[in-house]
């Protein structure tokens, strides 16, 4: 399977100290940390199409990480959140974690922790990206289909026998054959209960 | 309203943060050494990093001791315009290097205030800074920065005025809370403090809109003499 791009580590917590103490150990476990001072700071430079996690701060001034998460999330987001929090920051974390943050840490933390952390949620990441790039690949070839093989798609998922689907296209049985082959190849549907499957993710 | 349990909790959330360092450089460490061909000048960085931080929670508790002291009561009679002359120099500094022009209008004849006098400096020097940063949006030399005292009744007052932006809505009725800041790298603990040490010595602070524009901080300390 084809490597994708190295995933990062976003770091966003407003205490140097922390911030820089966080890349320092990451790096030195061999992961791709990347810094910043503020949510605002990580807004500019996140992209999405960047693989990754999210190691957040809760409370930070201007705005503080369950803002920041609950802008994420307003945009569609799927990063996933590691949130830290500090002393007597729990019933934020509550909050954060209903708000789907991934997972929560307490400082000071032990370093496995946060890593073991890091991990799942750098496999949910490619989990949730793999999929979001196989709903596209699906909706891809949908759109590729012509106005005919659409008409055959629709009827074969409801099931209909080519001679019925014939009769009620008006062609022959051999051309609904061609048309119903065309329709597997471009989705890529191993069998028919797999196509009639996509056909209904699509819609949902 | 900043309590002492609620000045504690922001200590031990400032002390958090360069144990929190501290536990990751060593950890990394600890990493690092146990694996071969780890080059020593990495450890060493993070070693002076270490060392740096524990300078840092040093000097968190330097302060909260500074605090506590004041509790105990190191409280003597003085004037508010000897203790604000005291740190003029210092202000004098900073705003200087802000672009700032100071001026002082000090009252005559006020009646002396009992008083820890590190702690109401410090009250002082806090409004400074927040004048100074809210002054930082003008570039062109037009911000002034005046201390003023004055008898308000039965209380003296230090007040800082700036001609800055002034503060926005949303802002105006969490200043003082712990945490609250509207500053990018604020600790959201410097209002919070002064508002305890304020209430520790029987008075109080607060805020009203300057005139033409900005903001006046002030603190109203309990007069105890006559002048």
């Amino acid at each position: 399977m084809q490597e994708p791009a190295a995933p990062t580590i976003y770091i966003v917590d407003d205490d140097e100290g922390v911030r820089n103490s966080l890349r320092f150990l990451l790096k030195s476990v061999g992961l791709l940390p990347r810094t910043l001072a503020s949510a605002k700071e990580f807004l500019e430079t996140y992209k999405p199409t960047q693989p990754g996690c999210l190691v957040l701060d809760v409370r930070m001034p201007g705005m503080s990480g369950l803002e920041l998460q609950q802008q994420l999330n307003l945009s569609g987001a799927i990063i996933p959140v590691i949130f830290i929090t500090g002393h007597g920051d729990v019933p934020m974390a509550v909050e954060a974690m209903q708000h789907g943050a991934s997972d929560f840490l307490q400082k000071p933390f032990r370093d496995q922790d946060l890593i073991d952390r890091i991990q799942r949620a750098l496999e949910r990441d490619a989990r949730n990206r793999a999929a979001l790039a196989e709903r596209e690949r699906i909706r891809a070839s949908f759109d590729s289909l012509t106005p005919r093989e659409r008409e055959v798609l629709a009827l074969m998922t409801r099931g209909k026998p080519n001679k019925v689907m014939a009769a009620e296209l008006g062609v022959s049985q051999r051309t609904v054959e061609i048309h119903r082959a065309r329709v597997m190849e471009k989705t890529g549907a191993a069998s028919l209960a797999q196509l009639v499957r996509m056909a209904m993710d699509q819609e949902s | 309203m900043a309590t002492i349990g609620e000045m504690a909790a922001g200590v031990a959330h400032e002390l958090n943060q360069p144990l929190t360092a501290i536990a990751n450089y060593a950890q990394a460490c600890s990493r690092l050494l146990s694996r071969p061909g780890t080059d020593p000048s990495e450890l060493q960085q993070a070693l002076s990093e270490i060392t740096a931080q524990t300078v840092r929670a040093g000097e968190i508790i330097r302060r909260l001791r500074g605090l506590a002291r004041g509790q105990e009561s190191e409280r003597e009679l003085v004037s508010v315009n000897a203790l604000v002359r005291e740190i003029i120099g210092l202000v004098e500094c900073d705003a200087r290097a802000h672009g700032v022009s100071l001026s002082l209008e000090l009252a005559d004849r006020l009646p002396e205030v009992l008083v820890d006098t590190g702690q109401i400096q410090h009250v002082v020097l806090n409004f400074v800074r927040n004048g100074l940063e809210a002054l930082a949006s003008r570039q062109d030399g037009t911000g002034q920065l005046v201390i003023r005292t004055a008898l308000s009744e039965h209380d003296v007052e230090i007040a800082v005025i700036d001609n800055g932006p002034g503060i926005a809505g949303e802002a105006a009725g969490r200043l003082f809370d712990p945490f609250f800041s509207t500053k990018e790298s604020g600790t959201g603990m410097g209002l919070a403090t002064s508002n305890t040490i304020a209430r520790l010595h029987g008075g109080s602070v607060g805020y009203r809109a300057a005139l033409p524009a900005g903001v006046c901080f002030y603190i109203l300390l309990p007069a105890k003499s006559t002048a």
